[in-house]
């Protein structure tokens, strides 16, 4: 047989199982997982959903968990003053406002959830006083200022407090009113800071939110407070598609999505994405887009020069047009209802001039 | 020279060393599981070269015995050469073969799934859709830079490297991390209930407010350790951003802003993204009547993959697991309460090799054992004629 008579030749045969266990040597050496992995994927929706409980793959500890990325249930299952502006949310808050006053007074509210172990009242207390540059008080002097709040998620504790850091601005600081609570799961903080005349004048509204935000969450359970995922709670909005443009399957992170071809070949992308909040400064976003064309940033001056309203039946947009080397973007966008739409057509420059009418007419064809 | 290596490679005492040496290593293996837990000793012992003494701690570390990875990788060229070297087709000898390149596939399959299969886990809540599983037993720190107008760009370090290096310089991040602590498993207090010796290990965040007391390892089938970490960030053009703990424990991933761009680090199982997405549309748990035991245990889920343009409904239960691109979803688990469910979900590339090799083996002995039955049978005839 051949293959005998070959690996009976002892240097065949010797080199033979030599590389054989060379290759099997490589193989059970190369560990599993132990390179760095750079990879891209796709904003928010997908990774929200409900935190995992303790019980479920259990761990050993009894650490405090926070918010991962939780939709704002405070903002939306509970109705707040006309004047308190939604701000969009970090990872720590799940609800945050802003109040404006006279002679550009303000008031910044929130709302945090962090696990049962968040730290005692007292403790709380004594590092709202540190920031308003105030000394920390007893156990027996809070039990002085101290008020409670009854709700259905258990008595409230609110503290009312004043003081004015050094260099801080009396427009936007000089008061702390602040509530919290403990559940057997989580901890809650309600926060209200700003302009001591603003924050008075406001406290009542505040008390009323923390109460209806404790009693939302008994009645809805913290499970469909998290679960409620924010593709659910997009608003439908209509639209008219200009001739020539075809619609892409939507992703998770694209409301719609076009494309209409060049006449070069290649194609101009359009897309229309909406988040909860605001989306961003302008400067920011322009800048941005302009980074994505190879143009530098501008300042923020020069981005309002940049921008122009676009009014439609229905609202007005805030409107760009970026023009790189090559590439061009055009972007129109709107807040409206606590949420950002932009809409946005990127492709080469000439085509995307042929197209800019289109843009325009599909835009002015947005009903919300 | 050559000579006596393929002889030793090719020799039967081989064989039967592997064999004794791999019944040591499974009993041995099997009693260290009290101590160490499944997955510890299944590393230590199965999934390496060698079984290390001391089996902790730096310095010097002398391999006192073979570990699964080197007996099954010896065995298995063992097996290859002296197949190679004593083959002699004839049509007597044919089930001896198939049993044996049976075997062949057996040990390669199992050698191949030891290490390219990829076991994970996806929780799904009723409504929740993931494109994504998670490896409950490994860690990555995942830095995020958030900059991107439609998708975040992960860096992910996988636990492993936390270990080893101190210092993480990549070409991703326009900065370096400096593991200034690092614990496998840790339990977090706030300072406050921690005591008055307890100091935080980080300086920014929330952090700094916690303090990280090292634990054992978690050895219970059911627990998991819960890797922490005090890592500064240091600006690729210097200056420092804070030392900064990073935990399983913390939900949340920190922001921080470096080099213009917003940054998010968590460390966080290790995640496995997906082209496509699974949502959960309704978990269904049955119970005998009158009885907590289980009867049934099913997910209904919505498979969408846009690149495919999938998008159908798929009941997963017991034996009826979803195979979709070469990943198999079981049903694993639930939530207590029923309100989610726990997917495991394998890849293993070489998951039909031990049905394949089931298959000849089984052939083969029967080609086998059916030549000495027409043997035996043809001479008891012409005994008894």
């Amino acid at each position: 047989m051949k293959v005998r008579a070959f690996f009976k030749s002892a240097k065949s045969g010797g080199q033979l199982v030599i590389c054989s266990a060379l290759i099997a040597a490589l193989l059970v050496s190369c560990e599993k997982n132990s390179e760095i992995k750079v990879y891209r994927v796709s904003k928010a929706p997908l990774e929200e959903s409900a935190p995992q409980q303790q019980d479920a793959m259990p761990t050993n500890t009894a650490a405090p968990r926070m918010p991962s990325g939780l939709p704002p249930a405070a903002e939306t299952a509970v109705t707040t003053p006309p004047n308190w502006e939604p701000q969009p949310l970090s990872q720590m808050r799940q609800a945050s406002f802003l109040v404006k006053g006279d002679n550009g007074a303000v008031a910044d509210i929130s709302f945090v959830s962090l696990g049962s172990a968040a730290g005692n009242v007292l403790e709380n207390v004594n590092r709202w006083l540190g920031q308003l540059g105030q000394p920390p008080i007893t156990e027996q002097k809070l039990g002085e200022i101290a008020q409670s709040l009854h709700t259905s998620l258990g008595d409230v504790t609110i503290i009312d407090l004043a003081g004015l850091p050094d260099n801080a601005d009396p427009a936007r600081d000089g008061r702390i009113i602040a509530a919290m609570v403990t559940t057997t799961n989580s901890t809650l903080f309600f926060k209200m800071r700003g302009n001591a005349d603003l924050t008075e004048a406001q406290k009542g509204d505040f008390i009323k939110w923390v109460a209806a935000v404790c009693n939302a969450q008994t009645q809805a359970g913290p499970r469909q407070m998290a679960a409620a995922a924010p593709q659910t709670s997009v608003p439908q909005i209509k639209w008219k598609t200009p001739e020539g443009w075809t619609e892409m399957p939507s992703t998770s992170m694209r409301y719609a999505s076009f494309s209409t071809p060049t006449d070069d070949g290649g194609k101009i992308d359009i897309s229309v994405v909406t988040f909860l909040g605001d989306g961003g400064s302008d400067a920011d976003n322009i800048n941005r887009w302009r980074g994505q064309i190879g143009l530098a940033p501008i300042n923020a001056s020069a981005v309002t020069s940049q921008v122009a309203p676009l009014k439609t039946d229905d609202t007005t947009f805030s409107t760009t047009d970026i023009a790189g080397d090559k590439k061009r973007t055009i972007a129109a966008w709107t807040r409206r209802d606590g949420r950002v739409w932009f809409f946005k057509a990127t492709g080469p420059n000439a085509a995307v001039e042929k197209e800019k009418p289109n843009f325009v007419k599909f835009i002015e064809s947005v009903q919300f | 020279m050559l000579h006596k290596l393929v002889d030793l490679i090719t020799s039967l005492k081989l064989t039967i060393f592997c064999l004794a040496a791999a019944m040591a290593l499974i009993f041995a293996g099997t009693l260290a599981q009290v101590h160490l837990g499944i997955q510890e000793a299944q590393q230590r012992y199965f999934q390496s070269m060698f079984v290390w003494w001391p089996p902790e701690g730096r310095g010097l570390k002398i391999p006192i015995f073979p570990s699964g990875h080197l007996i099954g990788a010896v065995l298995l060229i063992n097996l290859i050469a002296a197949h190679i070297k004593r083959f002699r087709f004839t049509w007597r000898k044919l089930g001896i073969h198939l049993t044996h390149a049976g075997l062949i596939i057996m040990l390669a399959g199992g050698l191949f799934t030891d290490l390219f299969a990829v076991e994970s886990n996806m929780r799904l809540a009723n409504g929740d859709t993931k494109n994504y599983s998670e490896d409950m037993r490994a860690t990555e720190l995942a830095v995020i830079d958030t900059s991107g107008d439609n998708l975040d760009q992960v860096t992910a370090i996988p636990g492993s490297a936390l270990r080893r290096n101190r210092v993480i310089d990549h070409w991703s991040l326009p900065f370096r991390i400096v593991v200034r602590n690092f614990y496998q498993n840790s339990r977090l207090k706030m300072l406050s209930q921690a005591g008055e010796s307890a100091q935080s290990i980080a300086n920014q965040g929330p952090g700094a407010m916690i303090a990280v007391e090292p634990a054992a390892r978690a050895t219970a089938p059911d627990e998991r350790d819960v890797p922490s970490a005090a890592i500064e960030i240091l600006p690729k053009e210097g200056g420092s951003l804070g030392t900064w703990l990073v935990s399983d424990a913390l939900g949340a991933p920190q922001t921080f802003a470096c080099g213009g761009r917003t940054w998010m680090i968590t460390l966080r199982p290790s995640r496995y993204y997906k082209s496509y997405s699974v949502t959960l549309q309704k978990f269904t748990h049955e119970k005998y009547a009158g009885t907590e035991i289980p009867k049934n245990f099913s997910s209904k889920v919505t498979l969408i993959d846009p690149e495919r343009s999938v998008n159908r409904d798929v009941l997963i239960y017991m034996n009826h697991p979803l195979r979709y691109r070469g990943e198999t979803f079981y049903q694993a688990g639930f939530q207590p309460d029923d309100s989610a469910t726990f997917l495991q979900v394998v890849h293993n590339p070489s998951f039909i090799a031990p049905y394949v090799a089931c298959l000849i083996v089984a052939a083969g002995l029967l080609v086998q054992f059916g030549f000495h039955l027409v043997g035996f049978s043809r001479q008891r005839q012409r005994a008894i004629a």
